[in-house]
């Protein structure tokens, strides 16, 4: 078979018409949504996903991608963090308090944690922030070192820092205008940091395609672990349309193939992604 | 009250199918829902041998509907009958082999490896779009459609349901070289050719270039194609194309069509053969109907008669 059963327990996502129980504006076209979905609330993980669209509109036909970002599972609730961008998102994004929306989750294959001695680099890019909430809150309970940068092109794409407000290290901020933080792109702080020579780590990154190939080539001239979450324009999240498919070459395998990113991602060893 | 529905030699318990390519193998949604709600589960277009498919992006939205070119990436029909047919044994629901091929000789012998216990009716895919060889190339000439379709027919005696193009100027020839060759039943229909353009770059958004467009946006086409082809012909015609609901199901219905697959909608929302089935028993009562097989053809034309043959 061409799929992996998904790893949350091998338990199937469930799929659901879920109520929008809270709703967060933040500066510019970014929001947080909170739904309720008691399974996606109590099983998932970072890195997984969920697929939901608002209403039952045909257009756009297609529901959409997003990483959860953080999960209540007391409230059997989650929060999705978004930028309104296209349709899809926009319609999410102006959603009001008990509009119900077709969401299908967790999905995916989440980040595994770094051995006991590594400490977890986390890169962040625009809105690729979003499972690292959820991660860094996992690496803490896993009593794991973490370490998260987050990149934009400026300050005002920087709007999910409050959820990293009590995190030690703080969060390491760069933007490529200067106007907050380093000054470049954030894997430009992350190699800054490498240099000095903080033992072992395990890199992890989400975000635009260049920022997730960039940290491969350094995880690679530094002979680090790395995983990357792709985010490839996605049909269904079951591994049935195939449209989110790239070529990925397993360590055992002497030709890549075409997988999905659905179901056997999206978080890949970024060895084993062939880059464009 | 009655939902199941006789396609030639082919009981459904219910007249809803998943359309192949948009169901993956069925196992899939295996845990998301439960696979005996389906009448039957049309398998992804299968070859002899795994493929890899088409290049990225495969797939693009458009107004109510997705153009797509994914290439037939697939496990190949051995793979299928050894690893995936065992784990569909365990629902109650037909299992329907999509056959591919690219020559008249592939085609029969997908057909002869597909005829395994557990498989109940073989449809037979001569109107893939996004493919160089095979599909559309026999789908598009009525002599090759007729030549494949009687290959396929030699090679089984599993029913056997060619799938029609709708890119062609006269549905009703190709359903009736089908008719001749032998076929049980007609799925009409695939997916119509597209292109879309993106503008900033000059190219097609597809890699491959040209796609097929699904979805409720080729709703009004694939209801009329499936109309022609039932008057054409006397074997029984499954209606495909955009259905989203149960009133869309019914349109199929009474047009003509024996039973009707949910392709594009599967993508959307996997929760939707629960509520088509709730909608058809609703419809059935409302109306006050025994059989589903009641509303098969009931389409009136309450201005007179409709043309005897409709023209493109």
């Amino acid at each position: 078979m061409a799929t992996r059963p998904a790893t949350s327990a091998h338990r199937p996502p469930v799929n659901r018409d879920v109520p929008l129980v809270r709703r967060e504006p933040l500066e510019g076209a970014y929001v947080l949504l909170t739904f309720r979905h008691p399974e996606v609330a109590e099983r998932a993980r970072a890195g997984q996903f969920v697929m939901i669209k608002a209403g039952t509109v045909t257009d756009p036909i297609l529901r959409r991608p997003f990483s959860i970002m953080s999960v209540d599972p007391r409230e059997g609730v989650f929060t999705l963090f978004l930028k309104a961008v296209g349709p899809g998102s926009r319609a999410l994004a102006e959603l009001r308090p008990g509009e119900e929306s077709g969401c299908l989750g967790p999905l995916g294959q989440p980040f595994t944690a770094p051995p006991e001695d590594h400490e977890a680099l986390c890169v962040a890019g625009g809105y690729g922030i979003a499972p690292f909430v959820l991660f860094s809150d996992e690496l803490r309970r896993a009593r794991r070192r973490a370490r998260v940068f987050y990149g934009g092109r400026a300050v005002a794409e920087l709007q999910l820092r409050a959820p990293f407000a009590a995190l030690e290290p703080p969060l390491a901020c760069a933007t490529d205008d200067g106007s907050f933080g380093h000054h470049g792109v954030v894997t430009g702080a992350v190699a800054a940091y490498l240099d000095t020579r903080p033992g072992p780590v395990t890199l992890y990154a989400c975000g635009p395609d260049a920022m997730l190939h960039a940290v491969a080539r350094l995880a690679e001239e530094r002979r680090l672990p790395a995983q990357v979450s792709l985010d490839p324009w996605m049909g269904c999240g079951l591994g049935t349309c195939l449209g989110c498919v790239v070529w990925i070459r397993r360590e055992n395998e002497t030709r890549a193939k075409y997988r999905c990113a659905c179901t056997e991602g999206p978080v890949f060893d970024a060895r084993e992604v062939v880059w464009a | 009250m009655r939902l199941a529905v006789q396609i030639g030699g082919l009981r459904l318990k219910n007249p809803l199918l998943a359309a192949s390519g948009t169901f993956g193998y069925g196992v899939e949604y295996e845990g998301i829902l439960d696979l005996s709600l389906l009448g039957g589960i049309v398998s992804k277009g299968l070859y002899l041998d795994a493929r890899d498919g088409c290049a990225v992006p495969r797939i693009v939205e458009t107004p109510s509907g997705l153009l797509n070119a994914i290439g037939l990436q697939g496990i190949g029909i051995r793979a299928f009958v050894k690893d995936v047919l065992p784990r569909l044994a365990r629902y109650d629901t037909a299992v329907v082999v999509n056959v591919c091929g690219d020559t008249v000789e592939e085609y029969a012998e997908v057909a002869r490896i597909a005829d395994a216990p557990g498989v109940a009716a073989l449809e037979v895919n001569i109107s893939c779009p996004n493919v160089k060889k095979g599909g559309m190339a026999f789908g598009g000439d009525p002599r090759m459609t007729h030549e494949v379709v009687s290959a396929v027919r030699k090679a089984t005696r599993l029913p056997v349901i060619p799938k029609l193009s709708p890119n062609v100027t006269d549905v009703t020839v190709f359903a009736r070289a089908c008719e001749e060759a032998g076929a049980d039943a007609l799925s009409c229909i695939n997916t119509l050719l597209g292109l879309v353009v993106d503008v900033e770059r000059r190219v097609p958004r597809l890699a491959f270039g040209t796609g097929g467009l699904s979805g409720p946006a080729i709703r009004p086409i694939a209801v009329r194609m499936a109309w022609q082809a039932a008057r054409a012909v006397r074997i029984p015609v499954i209606g495909v194309g955009g259905i989203t609901c149960a009133e869309d199901a019914l349109q199929f219905l009474i047009a003509g069509c024996r039973a009707v697959q949910v392709g594009t909608a599967n993508f959307v929302d996997p929760g939707i053969y629960a509520r088509i089935l709730e909608g058809l028993e609703a419809y059935l009562r409302r109306h006050r109907l025994e059989s589903i097989d009641d509303v098969v053809g009931s389409l009136r034309f309450p201005e007179g008669e409709a043309p005897a043959e409709p023209r493109p």
